[in-house]
């Protein structure tokens, strides 16, 4: 490396293995001081695995790490911290119930037995007040927002000392705008001297943020560009190995009959906390309508409360003009509503059981799967061969439990078999999370593909990328209203994101047309 | 022949097993159904055909343990009590039930205070297949129950939708699986082959109803399903094996003195040793660091 002695933290040659896994191989990977560096990969390329050998979680199995050109071994992460690294991870590691102080001196061994809280509580606020932060010691972390929680994971790094941070896709759980105010203080912290690695695999905020991009792909390091040297293709091109199509080949739309239909649907979740106040929606058959919102605002419920999984307090589901409140999820699939539920291991499969078994799920009380009270194997056995055919599914084995197939091929499986039912209307709850981009393209194409033979698509994401390619429609749903829905022409990704952040300019009821108010 | 209340009872537990519903209740099952065929081998006249009294005695013994089985279903499903600890607590219920008749009501006068009934008419009593042995017509129920459990997890709906809520029962509320109707008979199954050989017990081998009924059959056939990995073709088999290995128990106390309770401590090594070996399905022994399989550098 030309500027090596820049090198604030210096991987070489780090590779990992786990059983049957290569998943880092030969790795080199340097970080120079102020600057932001992207990792990008799909999910399984290897980036979390080398993160977490710079945090100390795993031991690598060869190679070597330097931090300012002095080779160190990182047993666990407190060893990072005493070296400046820290890593905040996706899934936050907050007690709930505490305060963020406590939360923040929470296992720090050099604190005294007696804490002086005035004297903390001032040292956190010098930090927050540093990076505009804006949180106050003293509130429990339950009281938080989201972004607000991540902004403790930082100070909490940053009380420890680190100069290095480690942001493992920080922004999935953020609206745009929220990912925005991020970016800003990320920009901030790094005037300040920090450095920080950057994981993502979304390409239009790593073109956004940052200095340096380095591609993974199987374990190996593709390439590292400059930001100014390279463009979402060539990107996207590196981490897939091929060329990125994003045409989907979209019929134009055409004005179909109206499938679903939701009049004030309320429903109460497990807490007891009304979870939908009043949803008012359409879809018509031949359209993709798209729901935008910030996980935990509704998604589920609804998509739930559609197929007769959950009950609703008040309102009614109109599918195909008959109210299908109350009625069991079997007798609404029959009237042709399938559903992509948006956990497929806990939902959608069951784990532990054959492709067959999980493909005829569906068919398995009907012609020609089954035969009075009895199941013909050989008949379960040519309908997942078909499916596995028709929808490129790799299977090894027949008879194999499905959580041994990739999240690709799971998903397909799961994709090819509600399709199969051929569906009059098809709910598809983040089709595509933790997907790699070959089976992401696979299922948007296919989505289109149904809502091209009029098929009624509702498409409930968390991913905006994913909303705006597919939707003819695009809704949003913030705790538990829909604050608008909005023809895909008028929409625009700001418009979007201030009504998934709850801010809409003029209360009003939701708008079932295009364009109306604004 | 401890072989024939096994086959029976093993039978039924595996189907209960496979929708993970924890019957350890066959204990209790078994005794309600000795008690329900007992019923009417006491009280039914001495004269009635054989083949409708034994037909009679089996209905009773399938509907008593059945409903035994049932009650900790319905408390699974209305109040999500947990049915390892319900159906264990039936246990004890139905042993003071049978505790109550056997020194009350059914008490043989001439019994000099024992707890025993009066000795079953001969028309009470099942058929004897083979002369010299004690092999009784319970085990032709044992193949028949083994037949229609099999036939019922390989080829039905039932067995496919009670694969599927032992596995993911959020996958079957999902796929509109009735969860409720079919744990309740997957229960009713269980506890019905229970009751039944508990009948085949009064009826085929002790021919009178008395407190010691050999209800421990109820937890050695737990070991039986679990040793044949649920599979019932394979189950019959085991329970077979560990029939002999109980009474063989009871012929090396008598001739050479080793206590009966050895039986029971190898009958819980194996599944002991069964359990322990699951581990190893999933995980490797490795023996100081690993080697990387593949050459670095």
């Amino acid at each position: 490396m030309e500027n090596a002695s820049e090198s604030i933290v210096r991987l070489h040659k780090i590779s990992k293995y786990f059983p049957g896994v290569l998943a880092n191989d030969k790795v080199d990977f340097d970080l120079r001081k102020g600057e932001i560096h992207t990792l990008l990969g799909e999910n399984g390329a290897g980036k979390s695995t080398l993160m977490n050998v710079l945090d100390g979680l795993y031991m690598p199995d060869g190679g070597e790490i330097y931090i300012n050109d002095k080779r160190v071994k990182l047993h666990n992460p407190n060893d990072a911290m005493r070296n400046g690294i820290g890593m905040i991870h996706q899934h936050f590691m907050l007690v709930d119930t505490l305060t963020v102080l406590e939360n923040v001196i929470l296992g720090i061994k050099s604190e005294p037995f007696y804490i002086n809280k005035k004297n903390t509580a001032s040292r956190i606020q010098k930090i927050s007040d540093k990076y505009n932060f804006g949180i106050n010691p003293f509130l429990k972390i339950w009281q938080l927002s989201v972004g607000e929680q991540q902004r403790v994971e930082i100070i909490k790094t940053l009380f420890k000392g680190a100069r290095v941070l480690i942001l493992d896709e920080p922004t999935a759980v953020l609206t745009p705008q929220e990912a925005d105010a991020f970016f800003e203080i990320l920009k901030k912290m790094v005037v300040e001297g920090k450095s920080i690695i950057f994981i993502s695999h979304k390409l239009n905020e790593v073109m956004k943020i940052s200095d340096r991009i380095t591609v993974m792909r199987k374990g190996k390091v593709v390439g590292s560009v400059k930001r100014e040297d390279t463009s979402k293709e060539e990107l996207a091109e590196m981490m897939v190995g091929r060329k990125v199509l994003f045409s989907l080949g979209r019929k134009p739309l055409e004005k179909g009959r109206e499938v679903l239909r939701l009049e004030n649907v309320q429903a109460f979740n497990d807490k007891g906390i009304k979870a939908l106040k009043g949803v008012n929606l359409s879809v018509k058959s031949g359209e993709i309508l798209g729901l935008a919102g910030v996980s935990g605002n509704g998604q589920q419920i609804l998509s739930d409360a559609i197929a007769g999984l959950k009950n609703i307090s008040a309102g009614k589901i109109l599918l195909k003009g008959e109210n299908i409140a109350g009625r069991s999820p079997r007798s609404i699939a029959r009237m042709g509503l399938n559903y992509i539920p948006p956990d497929r291991l806990r939902t959608g499969l069951i784990p532990n059981l054959s492709s067959v078994d999980n493909a005829i799920l569906r068919c398995y009380t009907c012609d020609p799967v089954s035969k009075k009270c009895f199941i013909d194997y050989s008949k379960a056995n040519n309908f997942t061969e078909t499916l596995i055919k028709e929808y490129d599914i790799m299977v090894p084995r027949r008879d194999a439990p499905v959580k041994l197939l990739s999240g690709g091929n799971m998903q397909k499986l799961l994709f090819a078999r509600e399709a199969a039912e051929k569906p009059e209307i098809l709910i598809a709850v983040h089709p595509t999370r933790g997907l790699d981009i070959g089976a992401t393209e696979f299922i948007r194409k296919e989505l289109v593909k149904q809502r091209n033979n009029g098929v009624a698509v509702f498409l409930i994401s968390e991913d905006l990328d994913e909303i705006f390619m597919l939707s003819d429609r695009i809704g949003v749903i913030f705790e538990g209203e829909i604050l608008d829905i909005i023809d895909i022409k008028n929409a625009d990704l700001e418009k979007i994101g201030l009504l998934m952040a709850g801010l809409r300019d003029t209360p009003h009821n939701p708008k079932e047309t295009s364009a109306a108010t604004h | 022949m401890a072989a024939i209340p096994l086959i029976l009872i093993s039978a039924g537990l595996l189907l209960a097993f496979k929708m993970k519903f924890w019957n350890i209740g066959a204990y209790g099952q078994y005794i309600l159904g000795a008690m329900f065929s007992s019923f009417f081998a006491l009280h039914i006249s001495p004269h009635t055909p054989s083949f409708i009294l034994i037909t009679v005695m089996c209905l009773a013994g399938l509907v008593g343990g059945a409903l035994w089985a049932i009650i900790a279903a319905l408390l699974k499903l209305f109040w999500e009590v947990n049915e390892v600890i319900s159906t264990l607590l039936l246990n004890y219920i139905a042993l003071y039930i049978l505790d109550y008749f056997m020194h009350g009501p059914w008490r043989d006068p001439s019994s000099h205070g024992f707890p025993l009934s009066k000795s079953f008419a001969a028309n009470a009593r099942l058929p004897i297949l083979m002369h010299h042995t004690r092999i009784h017509l319970g085990l032709v129920f044992g193949i028949i129950a083994t037949i229609v459990i099999y036939i019922l997890i390989k080829k039905t709906k039932f067995g496919y939708e009670n694969k599927v809520i032992g596995e993911n029962p959020t996958a079957a509320k999902y796929a509109g699986i009735n969860i409720f109707r079919n744990t309740l008979i997957a229960a009713g199954i269980s506890g019905g082959l229970a009751g039944l050989a508990g009948m085949a017990q009064v009826s085929g081998i002790i021919h009178m109803i008395q407190m010691e009924l050999n209800a421990d059959y109820g937890y050695t056939a737990i070991i039986v399903s679990w040793l044949a990995a649920l599979n019932p073709i394979a189950s019959f088999f085991v329970a077979i094996i560990l029939g002999g290995l109980e009474a063989g128990g009871y012929q090396i106390q008598m001739t050479m003195s080793v206590p009966f309770g050895i039986v029971g401590v190898i009958e819980s090594s194996i599944l002991f040793a069964l359990l322990g070996g699951e581990l190893f399905k999933t995980h490797k022994l490795v023996f100081g660091r690993e080697k990387s399989h593949h050459p670095i550098q």
